[in-house]
């Protein structure tokens, strides 16, 4: 369909404010006196500007404690991801062996379904293995993920036979042949998998919110929920101007490490999203 | 006989041990993700098949009772108001994603700066839901919001975005659109950029329309993107959890208590036989919602 220029370029750029806007707002208001937030909230004086609501939010909330939780869970989870992800994909894709078949198939039919089915009898687990608010549970449900598995078996399913059989005529042996010539040949679907599995366990909600009950394992993310709930019952007052800028600056600070990895690899993650609709 | 065996003897001999390290090597590599998988994925599931058929409360021994729940919840007007507001939030959803997405990555297919538009669009989706959610209540706040004090310097009435049944439900809707439809985009790049241009070339000269080739050459072309976006809108959509538990709660008046959130309620009630045959349901519902959608659009493309 041909829009026309400047009905494309007019479309395009109102999307891409609207995509931006809230995040601009949350993030200009976050550093505006809170009175402003209510009274003004599309005007940004710059001479105004604070530090208030940051400082305010730091007195509230254990923020520090949830960033660590988060990165612990992030680096494990993403370590196991990406590196066991990429060894059973080149199973699936360069081996025959009994079982592949049968292994394959549940694989894809998981895929298929919800993952909140998994939540009650997860949580149940948990409690028969005394796991109820430690890292085990944050980290390891979820990591090494099957969607991951057979991304990367299609990503490797690409490489030639030939190189693989050059290297074992050279006497390469197959952990070998996995570490110097299928990961170095797969790097950029890598780099999509590791952002997107960055992204994932980051922003993950349900499932820390179920396993975690108690503050000294809260990631980041449940932490921030538990904030706007007190917000929400009034237990922190009902002075809007001093609660909103403190949830703003929340907000923001939870925000900013996301989107710093994102603008320096937004280019994996966008290449990985359309890989991603293979699976359809 | 015997000398069949003599000679696969000599032959598993005359291979090095190197053969049999290759057979075992696949058994290695697949084995981490066999072993989570299995203790995390696959038992779950099996598990909450059995839990279903029990009235369970988190202590004592499994005690079944047939299909006890199920029949308890296909009565339960709780139940099938959660999936009539899931429902609902999916009519608001995925038919205005589809086609916001289709005519956004059609007009960015031709243009330039195209890595900058996209990185505008899915940025959203890369944001912590949770924080977005937080940001979505102060604006859209009835009294303080800045999305009402918008409407009121245009001369238009507040809204009641969170204190209303119908309003609540819309601005969870545009908190899943507006994190989604960028993703929704990309994919639908992909399957775009998959049409050899040539087709485009034929119909000009052939003097079809704008309009017409978007119809009958887009769309049928794309039908297999499509159903991959509407069936991801579905499990989104059906699985809502985070936005309504942050934004509303699931009120006012339980109008927001998606599907996700009953199932969670039944958690914090320790009514877990009950709430593992209502993800049950979920499931199929989830399923038979996505092969429906997928039905209907290859329809159309067979048409």
């Amino acid at each position: 369909m041909k829009l026309g220029a400047v009905g494309r370029y007019t479309l395009l750029t109102i999307a891409g404010i609207l995509s931006l806007a809230p995040l601009l707002w949350m993030m200009l208001s976050s550093l505006k006196p809170g009175g402003d937030i209510i009274a003004r909230p599309f005007s940004f004086d710059f001479s105004q500007l604070t530090l208030h609501n940051f400082r305010a939010m730091l007195d509230t909330i254990p923020i520090g404690t949830g960033f660590r939780n988060t990165a612990i869970v992030v680096v494990i989870k993403g370590a196991l991801t990406m590196i066991f992800c990429p060894m059973a994909g080149f199973a699936f894709a360069k081996y025959a062996f009994p079982g592949k078949r049968v292994l394959f198939a549940t694989v894809l039919t998981t895929l298929m379904l919800p993952t909140l089915v998994l939540l009650i009898p997860l949580l149940l687990e948990m409690s028969q293995l005394g796991w109820v608010s430690t890292f085990q549970a944050l980290i390891l449900p979820g990591a090494i993920d099957a969607f991951g598995v057979f991304w990367m078996r299609q990503v490797i399913m690409a490489i030639p036979d030939e190189l693989l059989d050059a290297a074992r005529v050279d006497g390469a042996g197959e952990l070998r042949i996995f570490a110097s010539i299928v990961l170095p040949v797969i790097r950029p679907g890598l780099a999509a998998l590791g952002v997107l599995t960055f992204i994932n366990i980051y922003n993950d909600f349900v499932w820390p919110v179920v396993a975690v009950n108690d503050e000294q394992h809260q990631t980041l993310q449940v932490m921030l929920s538990a904030l706007a709930q007190n917000i929400r019952s009034g237990q922190l007052g009902a002075d809007w101007t001093s609660v909103w800028g403190q949830l703003l600056a929340a907000s923001t600070v939870a925000a900013i490490p996301v989107l710093v990895v994102f603008i320096v690899l937004q280019r994996h993650l966008i290449k990985g999203v359309m890989a991603g609709s293979l699976k359809g | 006989m015997a000398t069949i065996t003599e000679a696969a003897a000599t032959r598993r001999q005359a291979r090095p041990v190197r053969r049999r390290r290759v057979k075992a090597a696949p058994y290695l590599f697949v084995v981490p993700f066999v072993l989570v998988f299995a203790a995390f994925s696959a038992y779950p599931i099996f598990f909450a098949l059995q839990l279903s058929f029990t009235n369970w409360h988190g202590a004592g021994v499994l005690e079944f009772i047939g299909f006890a729940n199920y029949r308890y919840l296909l009565a339960s007007p709780d139940f099938w108001q959660s999936m009539a507001t899931s429902g609902a939030l999916w009519l608001l959803v995925v038919p205005a994603q589809v086609l916001l997405a289709l005519t956004i990555a059609v007009a960015l297919r031709k243009a330039r700066f195209r890595g900058l538009f996209s990185a505008a669009l899915i940025a959203p989706f890369v944001t912590p839901l949770v924080a977005m959610a937080q940001v979505w209540i102060i604006l859209f706040d009835q009294d303080f919001g800045a999305v009402n004090h918008g409407l009121a310097s245009v001369g238009l009435p507040a809204i009641g975005w969170l204190t209303t049944s119908a309003g609540a439900k819309v601005t969870v809707a545009l908190l899943v659109l507006w994190r989604t439809t960028g993703y929704a985009v990309i994919l639908l790049m992909a399957g775009l950029s998959a049409i050899p241009s040539d087709v485009y070339e034929a119909a000009r000269i052939d003097g079809a329309s704008a309009w017409h080739q978007f119809w009958s050459i887009t769309v049928p072309l794309v039908t297999r993107t499509l159903s991959f976006v509407v069936v991801i809108g579905t499990l989104t959509v059906f699985q809502l959890f985070a936005e309504p538990y942050v934004v509303t709660g699931g009120g006012p008046f339980n109008s927001t208590r998606t599907a996700g959130l009953h199932l969670y309620k039944h958690i914090t009630n320790s009514d877990l036989g009950l709430g593992a045959a209502n993800s049950m349901l979920l499931v199929v519902m989830v399923l038979a919602l996505s092969l429906a959608s997928i039905r209907l659009l290859r329809s159309r493309e067979d048409s």
